[in-house]
């Protein structure tokens, strides 16, 4: 081992340039630089196309089944009455087309419309306008019908209103192809694509965030047995997983993670290392309520919001054995950030 | 974050004014996502509620207005309404809502378990104390109404009686000793048209 020692008086030669010192601009300068560029970072619009295409498969869907039971869900005497509709609905500006259009045909021409909307939605026609008619349209079904809602609901009303802002319809769509090579490529750089995908992913952490702190105050999640109360609820079951009962330590590691990935989403999702676990979790969590206790719908609409935090670059890789036989292959545009988070 | 050093210029910037009308559409749009959640359900701070009035337009138009609070605190049992309805005929006729062999596709089955399950959240237990159940009724007696409506119009009755059911949820020492569960059951009244139907 060399002993090394100090020789007083002598210093020793500066052989590298010092590196330049960057003036601090101030803490509120330094806030606004970083608001800048989170919100106002043009970035690639394929995540919110693919986002688009989901959320639009699954309203269209979800408006299927509307129709299915038009009369009793918006009729004048279904499962709730017009007047009685303030019961559930506590807040002022819960606007419905369903209490203008109430005749039996008129509520059909409305539920239409959203159905209609959310196909161009999916196939990306007249994008924008019909991202802002299949938001009116669930809108006006959830206000209208408080007592059927559910959590697939104000999940669709979170994707419809960035795909309103953003343009949605810039890649995988009808509109670019008819837009043809001479407009450009439609799939530009994108301030209001980023503004878009960033609000989903925010408000994202926010319905994860309060969902894992709500069931804090639980103490079966605490106890980790709560898997087992949603297994065990014969009205959710589509998938017989009584077997667990026999199985005590796996329902609680299930519980468990369960509520410590929703509890953690919002700080894990932004790191690069841990990003990937938490989506892998999304997906996973999402599906097993989705198969389990029937809420297909509601699982998929969640892992299509999930899509916002994954990598324009990721994207374009998974999707081109299906987009490359239509020559549509949404390619990462040369310069764009690939990576949003 | 990739910034976009390595964009060149290939997307336009925004003016400092677009930037700052944007950031504040977004602070506001970002507002409207936070504080109903903190403001119920219940418990919630008066500090939050008071936050929420002057957003409540906004929360209201955009369909903002949730808890996220799924199967939280702790997942409960399930419900269903049952029904027992009198038809013209004198003869009497039977279901239960939602009902899982007649109502498909599974969304709106789903859609209809939701009438049972809100509905149920206002009902107390048979055995609560009376006053505690008649100030419950004033506020889901009315959506039991509709209900009533609902059903009478769809199978042509005459009167329709209904129950809430609460499913028993068997621990999994109950599940394994294969016994049976009685579940609890909620009268909930019975409903006639008020006047004479066409």
């Amino acid at each position: 081992m060399t002993a090394v020692r100090s020789i007083p008086g002598r210093r020793a030669p500066n052989r590298t340039p010092a590196a330049p010192v960057v003036p601090s601009r101030g803490w509120l300068a330094d806030w606004a630089a970083a608001w800048s560029g989170f919100w106002f970072t043009p970035s690639d619009p394929l995540p919110l196309a693919v986002i688009r295409i989901a959320t639009g498969l699954i309203l269209a869907w979800s408006s299927v089944v509307w129709l299915l039971d038009a009369d009793a869900f918006f009729g004048d005497r279904g499962w709730l009455r017009p007047d009685q509709v303030w019961r559930v609905n506590d807040q002022p500006w819960q606007w419905s087309g369903y209490f203008v259009a109430s005749s039996p045909t008129m509520i059909r021409v409305v539920a239409g419309l959203t159905l209609v909307a959310a196909i161009l939605l999916t196939i990306g026609l007249a994008t924008p306008l019909a991202a802002v008619v299949a938001f009116l349209g669930l809108v006006s079904a959830a206000n209208r019908a408080p007592l059927n809602v559910f959590g697939l609901d104000d999940t669709l009303g979170m994707l419809l209103v960035p795909l309103v802002i953003g343009p949605s319809g810039a890649r995988l769509s009808v509109d670019r192809l008819l837009a043809g090579p001479e407009r450009g490529r439609g799939g530009e750089p994108s301030i209001r694509a980023t503004i878009a995908l960033r609000l989903l992913q925010v408000h994202l952490c926010v319905v994860y965030f309060f969902s894992g702190a709500g069931k804090l105050f639980g103490a079966s999640w605490w106890e980790g047995t709560a898997l087992w109360g949603a297994v065990a609820n014969d009205r959710y079951r589509t998938l017989d997983l009584r077997g667990l009962a026999g199985h005590p330590l796996l329902v609680n590691a299930l519980t468990l993670g369960t509520l410590w990935w929703e509890v953690g989403y919002a700080a894990l999702v932004w790191p690069r290392l841990t990003r990937r676990l938490c989506l892998a979790m999304a997906v996973l969590v999402h599906l097993g309520i989705g198969l389990a206790m029937g809420m297909m719908e509601f699982g998929l609409a969640m892992i299509a919001a999930n899509v916002a935090f994954v990598p324009a670059a990721t994207l374009a890789t998974l999707l081109h054995p299906f987009t490359s036989r239509f020559g549509t292959s949404p390619q990462p545009l040369p310069g764009t950030p690939s990576d949003l988070p | 974050m990739v910034l976009m050093q390595g964009l060149g210029g290939n997307a336009r910037r925004w003016s400092p004014v677009a930037r700052a009308c944007a950031s504040v559409a977004i602070l506001g749009y970002l507002a409207a996502v936070v504080v109903p959640p903190l403001a119920g359900p219940a418990p919630a701070s008066d500090l939050a509620g008071r936050v929420l009035q002057p957003l409540r337009p906004l929360v209201g138009a955009l369909y903002l207005g949730h808890g996220y609070r799924f199967f939280a605190p702790n997942p409960g049992p399930g419900h269903t309404l049952r029904w027992t309805m009198t038809m013209p005929d004198g003869s009497l006729r039977s279901g239960r809502i939602p009902d899982d062999t007649l109502d498909r596709p599974r969304l709106l089955y789903h859609r209809r378990f939701m009438v049972s399950e809100k509905i149920s959240a206002l009902v107390p237990p048979a055995d609560a104390p009376p006053e505690v159940r008649e100030r419950a009724k004033r506020d889901w007696q009315p959506l039991v109404k509709g209900v009533a409506t609902n059903l009478l119009r769809r199978e042509g009755g005459l009167s329709v009686t209904l129950e809430k059911v609460e499913h028993y949820l068997p621990d999994p020492a109950e599940v394994l000793a294969s016994g049976t569960f009685a579940d609890a059951v909620t009268p909930l009244g019975s409903y006639a048209w008020a006047e004479p139907q066409p």
